[in-house]
C-alpha cells in the first residue's frame, strides 16, 4: 500500500505566476511522456516481473514518479494562481481555462487528455525494460524542451532536478536489464519469456 | 591507481557481450558521491550520472530544516535505487545505514518545527495538526521554514 508524506521530493516555490508556462509544463503531468504515465507504467509492469531486483526497482521508481507527479502539479498550480481574465487571454491559457479553470488536469500540452495508450505493459521482461529505458529518454527530452522554452529560474531549477532523475532511472533500468539477462539463457536471450514461461 | 577513481564515469561491461541486447554498463560503486545537499540540488547522488542539459547546474538550495530533511530523504532514496541493482554492495549498504540514522534524527526535528510529515507522526500529539497549512504544493511567500 501507499502512505502519504506531507512534503515534496524537491521544493517548488514559484514567485511569479505565469500561465503561459503552465500551458506546456502540464504535459509532464498528463502528457504522453509525463509523470502520471511513468508511475502507471512501472507500478503496473512490476506484477509480472519474475526477479526481485526488478520488482524492487519498478516499485521504487514508480513510487518516486508519483512524487514527481505531485511536483509537476505544484508547478502548474503555482504558475496559475491569482490570474486575471486579461492574463488568461494574453497567455493563451483560455483554451485550458474554459475546461478546467485553475484546476490541475492530466492532459498533454496539445490538449489531448491522459491516455493509457501512451504507456506499455507487455508482460515480457526484455520488452518492458527496454520500454522503460525509452520512456526515461522521452521524458528527459521533454524536460530538455521545457528548459528551452522557460526562462523562469524558480521553474527551471525544479525541471532540471526532474530531468536528472530521468538520467538516473535510465541507468538503473539498464542495470536491471543486465541483471535479468544474467539469469537468462546466454546462448539465446529470446528463447523464452521468464515473465510467462 | 584506485579503480573507482579511474572508472566511476565508465562503469564495467563484460569482455565480450552479445548481439541484439541493449547493454548498459554497471555502475561500479556508490563512491564517489556528492554531499547530501549538493545531491538534492543536482538531482543525483552520483557525479558519474550527473549529466546536466547545456551543462547548466542548479544553484544550492537555501539551507533550512526542511531542505536538510529533503536532502537526507533524497540520499536514502537514491542509495535505495542503487541497492536495488547492487544488493551485495556492503559499502553502499553501510552508507545507506548511516543515512537512515541521520534521517531518523532529522525527521524528529522537522516534526517539531513543521508538524507531522506522516499521520503516524501524530503519536503522542495533544491535537490533530495534520490539516494545518501549508500543504506541500502551496506557494508560501513567507520566510523559509
Amino acid at each position: 500500500m501507499f502512505v502519504y508524506e506531507k512534503k515534496l521530493q524537491y521544493p517548488v516555490k514559484i514567485k511569479n505566476p505565469n500561465p503561459a508556462l503552465a500551458k506546456f509544463i502540464i504535459t509532464q503531468y498528463g502528457g504522453p511522456d509525463g509523470e502520471l504515465g511513468a508511475s502507471m507504467r512501472y507500478l503496473s509492469q512490476r506484477f509480472s516481473m519474475p526477479y526481485p531486483e526488478l520488482k524492487g526497482l519498478l516499485t521504487d521508481i514508480g513510487t518516486e514518479e508519483l512524487g514527481h507527479l505531485e511536483m509537476v502539479g505544484a508547478i502548474v498550480h503555482q504558475l496559475t494562481r491569482s490570474m486575471s481574465q486579461e492574463e488568461i487571454k494574453e497567455a493563451g491559457f483560455d483554451t485550458y481555462f474554459v475546461d478546467h479553470t485553475a484546476g490541475v488536469y492530466p492532459t498533454a500540452a496539445s490538449g489531448f487528455p491522459w491516455n493509457a495508450a501512451s504507456i506499455a505493459v507487455k508482460g515480457d521482461v526484455i520488452t518492458d525494460l527496454t520500454e522503460d529505458m525509452g520512456a526515461e529518454q522521452k521524458a528527459r527530452t521533454t524536460y530538455d524542451n521545457i528548459l528551452r522554452l522557460s526562462d523562469d529560474p524558480d521553474v527551471n531549477n525544479v525541471i532540471r532536478f526532474l530531468r536528472e532523475r530521468e538520467v538516473v532511472h535510465f541507468q538503473r533500468f539498464g542495470e536491471g536489464l543486465r541483471l535479468a539477462m544474467d539469469k537468462m539463457d546466454s546462448k539465446n536471450f529470446y528463447a523464452v519469456n521468464p515473465a510467462f514461461d | 591507481m584506485n579503480s573507482k577513481q579511474r572508472d566511476y564515469r565508465t562503469g564495467s561491461l563484460p569482455d565480450r557481450f552479445p548481439l541484439a541486447t541493449a547493454l548498459t554498463p554497471m555502475q561500479d560503486s556508490a563512491d564517489p558521491a556528492y554531499e547530501s545537499s549538493e545531491a538534492l540540488s543536482r538531482g543525483t547522488l552520483f557525479p558519474g550520472l550527473d549529466l546536466p542539459f547545456m551543462n547548466v547546474v542548479n544553484p544550492d538550495l537555501p539551507a533550512t530544516p526542511m531542505t536538510e530533511m529533503m536532502a537526507i530523504d533524497f540520499v536514502v532514496h537514491e542509495l535505495g535505487l542503487y541497492l536495488d541493482t547492487h544488493a551485495e554492495d556492503d559499502e553502499a549498504f553501510a552508507l545507506f545505514q548511516s543515512f537512515l540514522a541521520m534521517q531518523k534524527e532529522a525527521r524528529r526535528r522537522i516534526i517539531e518545527i513543521c508538524g507531522p510529515m506522516k499521520k503516524t507522526d501524530l503519536i503522542g500529539a495533544d491535537r490533530y495538526t495534520w490539516l494545518l497549512d501549508p500543504w506541500p504544493w502551496d506557494y508560501s511567500g513567507r520566510k523559509e521554514r
